[in-house]
């Protein structure tokens, strides 16, 4: 009995977090699949709670060297399941350089290139819209040398 | 008194039951949090932002960057995939020279070694997928599995499905694709299980010898009179890289063997203090090219690099990066 309910608490454990982990590598295919004709550098994988009633929407942080002559591929993918729509925003210290989503216009675009002219350390959040809760992954891809 | 007897020990059992449920279910929670971690960036979770986005993507402001930018994990720091695109991109021929050998991997003793090789190699195999070279891919792949399972990070790398799209020479994409996936699952399970430092040998080991790729074909160039402005200019800018990584680097100064890793990254900045950045603000500019949102940055750096700077990291590079892949 003892060992029973061992192995069920074992299963029902390791399952599950097998599950999730693969979810996520799946997530990741699709979603550098979707970037199109370039090459996967990166993926940033997010799982966020929701943010406070009235308050602003909770964002995960990356820091993440580009190289100066060099055109990027930003792609953002909510999981199918995801309550809130996700959007990655690309800053370079505190200036904003590309957004997949446009709030003024409620435009979202899947990915934006990222043209680099100066070699660094750049900051990507990714934050679902209304401050829902969600999943999502973030890709950064190389498209070409310019 | 049987059926005391009997009630006794069903309380004992029911109570060695509980206690085993409880264990269970807090090795349970120790799981799901251990894997969860492996995908996903909960510690990296955010204060909430400040500033509102409800206007213009012009006034969208940042999430505050606070100090603690400069703590966090810096990915992408050397990347196997760009240092190999630019010398594709630049014409420059494949040669098997500035590859490290694959027969050290089996000679290698120390978890140390190992982690510092899988990032030697993984440069190595960024070049030679650049390059479609499915030939060597093999023995490289080999390698790597090998290494990996040592540092017992063998589980990301995927060495059955490599091993059949370089034997069948197809999807080299996809190759490229499971190549650079199974090296970033491999730094993130070892920065997740606490073994950041083996993460950091790995990156040490792509930086080294990304450089060491560019320097010599930098340092051929030269010798036949054709040295390269765009090559000049990368290898110029890998200080600001430098520089991050000496930070990294610094936080394990006391443990075996980073002493003198430190030690020799050192000698390589003082060639580096002696280059010259210069950034040229601007403003930068959304435009919709076939299709794409492109965003293209105004500010531009200028990198002012001496020759004699120039050879001095060349040939410390070339030192530096034998030194440490000797056994």
């Amino acid at each position: 009995m003892k060992n029973f309910l061992k192995l069920i608490f074992l299963s029902t454990f390791l399952l599950s977090s097998e599950i999730f982990a693969q979810d996520n590598v799946e997530l990741v295919a699709q979603c550098a699949a979707a970037a199109g004709n370039v090459t996967y550098l990166k993926d940033l994988v997010v799982k966020l709670d929701a943010g406070v009633p009235g308050g602003n929407p909770p964002s995960a942080k990356f820091s993440m060297v580009l190289s100066k002559n060099t055109q990027y591929r930003f792609s953002i993918c909510t999981a199918p399941d995801s309550e809130g729509e996700a959007y990655l925003q690309l800053f370079d210290m505190n200036v904003l350089q590309g957004s997949t989503y446009f709030p003024n216009t409620g435009q979202d675009f899947p990915f934006f290139d990222f043209k680099c002219q100066k070699t660094g350390v750049y900051h990507i959040f990714i934050s679902f819209k209304e401050g829902k809760a969600g999943e999502a992954v973030g890709i950064l891809s190389f498209v070409k040398k310019l | 008194m049987v059926l005391v007897t009997f009630v006794t020990h069903l309380e004992q059992i029911l109570k060695a039951m509980i206690r085993n449920i409880i264990s269970l279910f807090i090795t349970g929670v120790l799981i799901v949090g251990c894997g969860s971690n492996d995908t996903t960036i909960d510690r990296k979770k955010r204060e909430p932002i400040k500033d509102t986005i409800s206007m213009g993507v012009d006034s969208l402001l940042p999430p505050s960057i606070s100090s603690d930018v400069m703590d966090d994990f810096i990915e992408n720091i050397a990347s196997p995939v760009e240092m190999a695109a630019l010398l594709k991109d630049l014409k420059v021929e494949f040669s098997t020279r500035y590859l490290a050998p694959t027969a050290n991997a089996d000679e290698l003793t120390s978890v140390y070694q190992q982690a510092f090789y899988l990032g030697i190699y993984a440069a190595d195999l960024g070049y030679l997928n650049m390059y479609n070279k499915t030939n060597s891919v093999m023995e490289y792949l080999t390698a790597i599995k090998s290494l990996a399972d040592k540092v017992r990070v063998g589980q990301f790398f995927d060495f059955t499905t490599m091993k059949r799209l370089a034997q069948n020479n197809q999807n080299l994409d996809s190759l490229m694709y499971i190549s650079v996936h199974s090296f970033n699952q491999m730094d993130r399970y070892l920065r997740d299980d606490k073994r950041s430092e083996l993460s950091t040998l790995m990156i040490m080991g792509v930086w080294i010898e990304s450089m060491y790729l560019i320097t010599q074909v930098a340092g051929n160039l030269q010798k036949v009179d054709n040295t390269s402005e765009t090559l000049k200019e990368r290898i110029g800018e890998q200080k600001i890289i430098l520089e991050k990584l000496l930070i990294i680097l610094d936080n394990y100064r006391n443990l075996p063997n980073f002493g003198q890793l430190v030690e020799q990254v050192n000698l390589l900045k003082t060639e580096f203090d002696k280059v010259e950045i210069q950034v040229i603000p601007g403003e930068p500019v959304a435009v919709v090219i076939d299709g794409v949102l492109t965003i293209e940055q105004k500010d531009e750096s200028v990198i002012s690099i001496e020759k004699s700077t120039l050879n001095n990291i060349i040939q410390k590079t070339e030192i530096i990066r034998n030194k440490l892949t000797s056994i």
